[in-house]
């Protein structure tokens, strides 16, 4: 069984722009952010998605995650529906969003796990070890007492994928979790995401990073204009340049990729 | 969900509330500043109009204690629920908050309770506050008991659908906006008696004119649950109206904020 099944879904953002548009310029009609897309997550992969800015990786993930609702077709996740067992699907789910300051700024990083902790139903006994085990995992414990309002845009993206691992979710998604991340809290962190199949977990991943999707993916999946592109494993042996080529011949945004260039610095 | 698990939710929420409320320091001082100022200033209106002005026969300083202590804190507790809603929607933790294992019914009920909690602490000061300026209290306990829960239910549902406009068009405020601007047929400051019969029967339609009524009668004449019968009927008409018509409401604009991904939208 997949653990995660879109059947042929689609979804549109339709824009209602202000009752007196002359007055400004807002965008009317529709957005089609996915258009009848199927795709088969396997249990214990980590897929990667790939995709340019507004081809879909954010609105799959959050329909996945019951945060949105398809307009066609279905989401599964361990075969429960997204629409009829809303429920079933979020406790099974974790999610790091993209938006770095989702939480509540005069709490704690621990005073917030705990309190996302315990809405997700984890008793009030093993929270505390659950949380300091999460905030040593994400590189955040020597900042555990602090505000968050005083955290930087890396620690928030830690904190995020400290909340997502939380319930030791069956399905993890992770949306472009290292933009925020320095080189060796990214390293760090790819390290954590290859331990998670190791624990059960399904890991789906959107991403611009081409080394990020090498370190850590099994599977890719590349979404274009609201379609799914081109579906592929990835092999450990596969190097960034080739996955580089097939994602610019698969979305054509470039027709020939240029060699990297390196100069040297006088 | 089990007794014990709501018990814990509870208890996080209401010391997340805590936490943010005595972490903006300053905020909670003016706050209770703000409470004694407005006392000081009824008294001395009071003083000035002078004892012959008895609005339902009762001493104008205790009237406007009540009233205006008791309309406070049922408009603060309404605000409460858009609170909820727009700050989690402004701090972006709204989205996140829906993926959890808990419902988002029970999530904005247990939030706005929090706060309801917390201004029935402010409701607690000012009526003592009161009392050292001189208003002469006799409450009868379960007739006072009876009006408020009535009442809180009454805010509660009112609540309910200001969070569910700000879900579904960000514009929640206008339900505080219109119950703020009805307080001059209420009762609030001056009996409702004085208004020409229009707007007296006008005021009969808004619950907080009934719970302002039974309030006065059970907190200063001390009247027995039988001497508010009366107002309790009608606050228990208003409650099983608009109890199912918020719960509802809120269902019906949150699955279309998933539908049309304006969950974060503000």
């Amino acid at each position: 069984m997949p653990a995660v099944t879109l059947e042929s879904v689609s979804k549109v953002f339709r824009h209602h722009p202000a009752l007196f548009n002359w007055l400004g310029r807002e965008r009317t009609g529709e957005t089609r952010a996915l258009d009848h897309v199927s795709l088969d997550v396997p249990s214990g992969s980590v897929l990667v998605l790939l995709g340019p800015n507004g081809s879909g990786k954010t609105t799959t993930l959050k329909l996945i995650s019951t945060m949105l609702l398809p307009d066609d077709g279905r989401v599964l996740v361990q075969n429960f529906d997204t629409r009829s067992d809303s429920r079933a699907v979020r406790e099974r789910v974790g999610f790091a969003v993209a938006t770095e300051r989702s939480f509540f700024p005069r709490l704690s990083a621990r005073e917030n796990l705990d309190f996302f902790a315990a809405l997700d139903d984890i008793p009030r006994k093993t929270r505390p070890d659950r949380v300091d085990e999460l905030l040593t995992r994400t590189g955040l414990r020597d900042a555990a007492d602090t505000l968050v309002m005083k955290f930087s845009s890396g620690m928030y993206q830690r904190l995020g994928i400290a909340r997502a691992l939380i319930t030791k979710p069956a399905v993890v998604l992770l949306d472009e979790p290292t933009r925020s991340l320095d080189p060796g809290s990214a390293a760090q962190f790819w390290n954590l995401v290859r331990e998670l199949p190791t624990q059960g977990a399904t890991v789906i991943l959107a991403t611009h990073n081409f080394n990020e999707a090498v370190a850590v993916g099994n599977h890719v999946a590349v979404l274009f204009k609201g379609s799914l592109a081109a579906e592929r494993s990835l092999p450990a042996t596969m190097r960034v340049d080739e996955l580089r080529s097939f994602y610019f011949q698969t979305t054509g945004e470039l027709e020939e990729v240029e060699p990297v260039v390196v100069r040297s610095v006088r | 969900m089990s007794t014990v698990s709501l018990f814990d939710k509870t208890a996080v929420i209401v010391r997340r509330d805590l936490l943010t409320a005595i972490r903006y320091r300053t905020g909670f001082l003016l706050n209770a500043a703000g409470a004694i100022t407005e006392l000081a200033a009824f008294y001395y209106l009071s003083r000035a109009v002078g004892p012959g002005f008895r609005p339902e026969g009762l001493e104008y300083f205790s009237f406007l204690l009540v009233g205006t202590g008791f309309y406070t804190f049922l408009l603060m507790g309404v605000h409460a629920f858009l609170q909820t809603v727009q700050e989690a929607q402004q701090t972006g933790t709204l989205e996140v908050l829906m993926t959890t294992s808990t419902s988002p019914p029970v999530l904005v009920f247990l939030s706005a309770m929090s706060a309801f909690a917390a201004n029935t602490v402010t409701l607690l000061f000012y009526l003592a506050a009161g009392l050292l300026f001189g208003a002469p209290l006799h409450p009868s306990l379960v007739a006072s008991l009876s009006v408020f829960l009535l009442s809180v239910i009454i805010a509660v549902a009112i609540g309910l659908i200001a969070a569910a406009l700000q879900l579904a068009i960000q514009k929640g405020s206008a339900v505080v906006w219109a119950l703020g601007s009805v307080w001059f047929l209420t009762g609030t400051m001056f009996p409702v008696q004085t208004l020409p019969k229009p707007l007296r029967d006008l005021a009969q339609v808004i619950p907080i004119t009934h719970s302002l009524e039974g309030m006065r009668l059970a907190l200063l004449e001390g009247a027995p649950l039988r001497g508010v019968a009366h107002e309790l009927l009608i606050l228990a008409v208003f409650a099983m109206i608009l109890v199912p018509l918020s719960l509802l409401f809120f269902s019906w604009t949150l699955r279309r904020a998933r539908m049309e991904g304006t969950l974060s939208f503000y």
